[in-house]
């Protein structure tokens, strides 16, 4: 450490020479003071202060609005607490708010409401629906530490009702239709993930969404899905490619002919070199494992479990897919699968059969959408506590050099 | 713990008469959120959510037809996919509201209610 022109010991221990030099202020100053016991502490307050300032922020592309209820409270689970819509605030707002994490819905920079959409012809899907330049200004001031008011879009009324305070959260998760399709909001994601609904699949949760609803019957919902493709190919599907994990949910093919959709075969392909990100393997990290646990230590009932796990490409980049088809029937089975598969960022041995267990009556509990989601959301964590290692280091290691 | 605990059913109802007097905000509305897996137990709701269901459950309907309507004419036009576009919307959130209202037992106007529990959106719906 180099020691600069500091003239005598006592502005060494007092701390209020600082607050007014008479010589141009220089960075050597601050070192300097940095020595002593009572300056250490402040100016290590300050540089904790900012690596916590700054918010990490997560993308989750998925169709079918806000509320993919099921992958976000799962994800504030495992931070701890659980989400919920801003108190006292508007009874629509798409918001949740938890101690760590704040999510937010994408539709709510819809910058046409939905007697604007019709007028102009476009569906929701379109990035003319949506105002990008707000979305990257608002996640940006967020991201750095500013408290936004973020605009509301109202489902029921389909109007954009009057803006919501948001305050920066440690950890901040936009969902919805289009958070990798602006390349600025791209760079300012730590992570990013896409759900990937095979049109089989799709097809089944949706009927089983709307079948009960008045006016809804096998023709409205495949019209539906139909009419949405083309918009969805063009606009939403594209940003795949730019997730650093993808999970693709496909029919099983376990059961020949399936059709029912209960079944699933999910893939959870997570891109290599992602900093702070290490894929989850299973046995031997980089190799092709076919793995059907079910056998002398452990029975399953139909049509039982089956996973894989190798390296592959995904849009020209190196990945890592860990497949499961088949399902849970029972926590046995769970903690068997949770005990052979490696890096998944736990902290303590049956940490995902727990979040499993703690959320069982959610949809994709017993399959690997509830499994990978769990995971990601393990590995969000993960991400998250390595981050903020990293800054407080850096913050540090700038104000010795 | 016993693998029967994650699934295992059993139904849930109140001990307690309903409808409590606006001021004693302490007393819980409803059975409060059962162990993994379950029927829940009836949930009363606000009036206010009550409208916001069936509203929905009218839009969804109503634009089902208009949808079906529009896209006989042209299926190929932007009206069209415009149409389908906000029956999907609804839909969802219905779903959504279900979802809140049913698994999660949450009303979205809890707290406005227990601010304003005075306003005609915050009586209790009775069937």
């Amino acid at each position: 450490m180099a020691v600069s022109t500091v003239y005598t010991v006592q502005s060494l221990n007092s701390t209020c020479s600082i607050s007014t030099p008479s010589k141009p202020f220089s960075q050597k100053h601050i070192l300097f003071f940095t020595t002593t016991k009572r300056a250490l502490t402040r100016s290590c307050r300050q540089i904790s202060c900012s690596a916590e300032d700054k918010t990490v922020v997560i993308g989750l592309a998925a169709d079918s609005g806000c509320g993919k209820s099921t992958f976000m409270r799962r994800l504030t689970s495992v931070f701890g607490g659980a989400a919920e819509p801003p108190r006292g605030g508007n009874p629509d707002s798409n918001t949740l708010i938890s101690d760590t994490t704040t999510v937010i819905c994408l539709d709510d920079y819809h910058s046409l409401d939905r007697t604007g959409r019709k007028e102009k012809g476009v569906t929701a899907l379109d990035p003319k629906a949506n105002d990008f330049d707000l979305m990257y200004e608002q996640v940006k001031a967020l991201k750095d530490g500013a408290a936004v008011d973020k605009p509301i879009y109202n489902h029921v009324s389909g109007l954009l009702d009057p803006p919501e305070l948001i305050k920066p959260p440690k950890i901040l998760v936009i969902e919805g239709l289009h958070p990798m399709y602006d390349e600025r909001v791209r760079h300012l994601l730590d992570f990013s993930i896409y759900l990937d609904i095979s049109n089989e699949v799709k097809f089944a949760w949706k009927i089983q969404r709307d079948m009960a609803e008045r006016g809804h019957s096998l023709e409205s919902i495949k019209a539906s899905i139909e009419a949405r493709k083309p918009d969805f190919d063009a606009y939403i599907d594209p940003q795949k490619q730019y997730a650093d994990a993808v999970i693709e949910v496909l029919p099983t093919q376990l059961i020949p002919d399936d059709n029912e959709g209960k079944v699933l075969r999910v893939r959870l392909i997570m891109k290599e070199g992602v900093k702070f990100f290490n894929p989850v393997y299973l046995f031997d990290e980089g190799s092709t494992i076919e793995w059907i646990p079910c056998g002398r230590k452990l029975t399953c009932s139909y049509p039982g479990i089956k996973f894989s796990y190798g390296p592959d490409t995904y849009y020209g980049h190196e990945v890592s897919v860990l497949e499961m088809d088949g399902q849970f029937d029972r926590l046995d089975e769970l903690i068997y699968v949770e005990s052979h598969l490696s890096n998944l960022s736990t902290k303590f041995y049956g940490e995902v059969t727990q979040q499993m267990l703690k959320h069982s009556d959610f949809p994709g509990s017993n399959n690997g959408t509830g499994l990978f989601q769990t995971i990601v959301g393990l590995k969000i964590r993960d991400l998250f506590e390595q981050i903020v290692v990293s800054r407080t280091a850096a913050a540090l290691e700038a104000a010795k050099a | 713990m016993s693998a029967s605990l994650a699934l295992a059913t059993f139904n849930f109802r109140p001990a307690l008469p309903f409808a409590p007097p606006p001021s004693s905000a302490s007393a819980p509305r409803s059975g409060r959120r059962t162990m993994a897996g379950g029927v829940r137990s009836e949930m009363k709701l606000y009036k206010g959510t009550h409208m916001r269901e069936q509203r929905l459950a009218e839009m969804i309907e109503k634009k089902v037809a208009e949808a079906t309507q529009v896209c006989g004419e042209d299926e190929t036009s932007d009206e069209c996919k415009v149409a389908w576009d906000e029956v999907e919307e609804v839909s969802q959130a219905k779903a959504d509201l279900r979802l809140k209202i049913h698994q999660l037992q949450q009303d979205p106007l809890e707290h406005f209610c227990q601010e304003n529990p005075e306003t005609d959106e915050c009586r209790i719906y009775e069937d």
